[in-house]
């Protein structure tokens, strides 16, 4: 039987998560065993007009991306979107608290105007088309990913967890970051990366976006009691959590 | 079986020569904090820690485990750990739970992979030296052990430094052997053993209980429609953090993941907790605790009367890590049982 071909895609992103896919030294070549990667601007040339797995990097932020984003999804039987960028719109996200023609001009300058700069809104690719499976984070966790494939190719279901952070934290049995006098995005962030930011010492900055139910209130409740401000919380909740679904 | 009194020197010599010769699992700092991990100097030995992070139950029943190892013909293998090791410094309180789980997980389907680590133990049980913050196991009955039985050691440190080890079994003959040397405990020694005891039972009570315990069970009867719960999860996050810390929780979800090669895999458990949003999402996505209070209640009703109703123990040991690990305050279950009584007269 021939291999399942993948085509992986970017769109407004720093190619980080792409990047993780390439630092996979040994289980990049387990990976190249199971699909033939058709089309990888990163790491290839080729082209291809059909896959049956694409990997999709990145925000959308002009209407020529959202265009090329449907071209991919119609031609793909499945699409994954790696890491926050595709995910939620992660950190792009930023710009859509502030009008579109002033981050132009903050961003490009003098150049505001030219017609290939024309941001849109920042959106995340679920925004635009139909995604059958994200792969959360910034930047992914590349075994989230391969765990991801795998279940794809023997037709099974990947399962994506919708509890927070805590959950991970607590079984590496890290001391709680509220104990440490911070406020960490964990409790209202989706878990799957292995508390990796509080296990190293961090708190969590929310970069797998909310869970499907988050009880922001809860978090803001609490901040007096941790001698902390509602705008501590809201400032940390700005960088993953900006025009997201869910806000406080 | 015998009761020593060791010299602190002496103890500290005890522990130095058991640690190559045994797997010890005892209690370390932790940043600021203590955790059970592997002890390889007697240096880093603190059986005046406050209480662990995570309970002991990890030895028995790990974060996450592999239960068969299988390949798509159909083979499977399980996977049973064996290698002897010993829990040393357990409190009395986390003590009780890990008994409570030796019998649940013991009867009906007998969980060989939890009891081939819990006959592979020897456990040493250690009486709380220093206090923590939200301990209230003086209330539950659970700030001493000296009248049950189904640990190995008992160590109690008396106020001139030095400890009474009292061995309870053959298993803990193997450690206490090596402490030939040291006297056997007197009249007076017994006495003093005693009156810290004592003092443990009144400084465990950070906090309450207006009942006692055996009371809970026919106070949850009552309380099924109470409001209490919906006010309480209204702060809610569902994550999980009281039952991740709780010694008593033993909830697992099972997964199987395939290898490279997509032939062969491994089915594994990991823990699980019933305030988690989709702990009890069925096929269908139906979801039978769909709303927080009814979670929220549902982990009230499992420690205080379900598992009492199936082997007549609470399942709340009085460690008070749930209160410590909820950071909205809303998970401290002599608040909750208190609020309750006192709402019913």
């Amino acid at each position: 039987m021939a291999k399942p071909k993948i085509g992986i895609f970017d769109f407004a992103c720093c190619e980080g998560c792409q990047l993780q896919i390439v630092n996979m030294e040994e289980d990049l070549l387990n990976l190249l065993a199971l699909v033939d990667p058709v089309e990888w601007r990163e790491a290839m040339s080729d082209q291809s007009d059909h896959y049956d797995i694409a990997i999709v990097e990145g925000s959308i932020t002009r209407d020529e991306d959202a265009e090329r984003l449907r071209k991919v999804r119609e031609s793909a039987d499945y699409v994954i979107a790696l890491g926050a960028c595709a995910t939620i719109g992660g950190v792009n996200k930023l710009q859509n608290n502030f009008a579109i023609e002033d981050v132009q001009v903050m961003v490009y300058g003098d150049a505001a105007n030219m017609p290939h700069l024309a941001s849109t809104p920042a959106q995340a690719i679920h925004e635009v088309v139909k995604v059958d499976y994200m792969v959360h984070g910034c930047p992914i966790d590349a075994h989230e990913l391969t765990h991801v494939v795998r279940c794809l190719l023997a037709g099974k279901q990947p399962v994506m967890p919708d509890y927070p952070v805590c959950v991970e934290c607590k079984m590496k049995e890290n001391g709680c970051r509220y104990e440490y006098g911070e406020v960490c995005l964990g409790p209202v962030t989706r878990a799957g990366c292995d508390a990796r930011c509080p296990s190293n010492g961090f708190w969590c900055f929310g970069c797998r976006g909310y869970v499907d139910d988050p009880n922001l209130e809860a978090a803001a409740s609490v901040m007096e009691q941790y001698g902390k401000t509602l705008d501590d919380l809201k400032s940390k909740m700005a960088l993953f959590g900006s025009a997201q679904e869910h806000k406080l | 079986m015998n009761i020593k009194r060791v010299t602190e020197k002496e103890f500290a010599a005890w522990v130095d020569a058991l640690t190559p010769k045994h797997t010890l699992y005892a209690p370390q700092a932790k940043e600021d904090r203590f955790a059970f991990d592997r002890l390889t100097a007697g240096e880093d030995l603190r059986l005046d820690y406050d209480v662990s992070i995570l309970p002991p139950k990890k030895y028995f029943l790990p974060q996450k485990e592999v239960l068969i190892k299988f390949d798509r013909k159909g083979n499977f293998e399980s996977v049973i750990a064996h290698e002897p090791f010993v829990l040393f410094g357990v409190h009395p309180y986390d003590f009780v739970a890990m008994d409570q789980l030796n019998t649940i997980f013991e009867q009906d389907n007998y969980d060989v992979h939890y009891m081939a680590r819990k006959e592979a133990a020897t456990v040493v049980v250690s009486d709380v030296q220093v206090a923590s913050a939200d301990v209230f196991a003086g209330c539950m009955g659970n700030a001493t052990v000296e009248d049950r039985d189904g640990y190995d050691v008992l160590l109690t440190r008396l106020d001139d430094g030095s400890y009474v080890v009292e061995t309870r079994s053959e298993k803990g003959e193997v450690l206490t052997g090596l402490l030939s040397s040291a006297v056997d405990a007197d009249e007076v020694t017994l006495q003093q053993r005693e009156q810290v005891w004592n003092r443990t039972r009144e400084q465990l009570q950070k906090h309450k209980l207006e009942m006692t315990p055996e009371q809970i069970p026919a106070l949850l009867d009552k309380s099924y429609d109470h409001p209490l719960w919906a006010e309480k999860a209204e702060l809610c996050h569902s994550c999980g953090s009281c039952n991740l810390v709780c010694p008593t929780c033993y909830c697992f979800t099972v997964e199987d993941e395939l290898n490279w090669d997509m032939e062969t895999g491994q089915r594994y458990r990991q823990w699980d907790g019933c305030m988690l949003t989709g702990f009890a999402t069925v096929t269908g996505n139906h979801n039978f605790r769909d709303k927080k209070e009814a979670r929220y209640r549902h982990r009230y009703y499992r420690k205080g009367k379900y598992v009492w109703d199936m082997i007549g123990e609470i399942a709340c040991v009085g460690c008070g890590r749930c209160i410590s690990a909820c950071t909205t305050n809303i998970a401290n279950p002599v608040e909750v049982f208190n609020q309750l009584s006192e709402e019913q007269q």
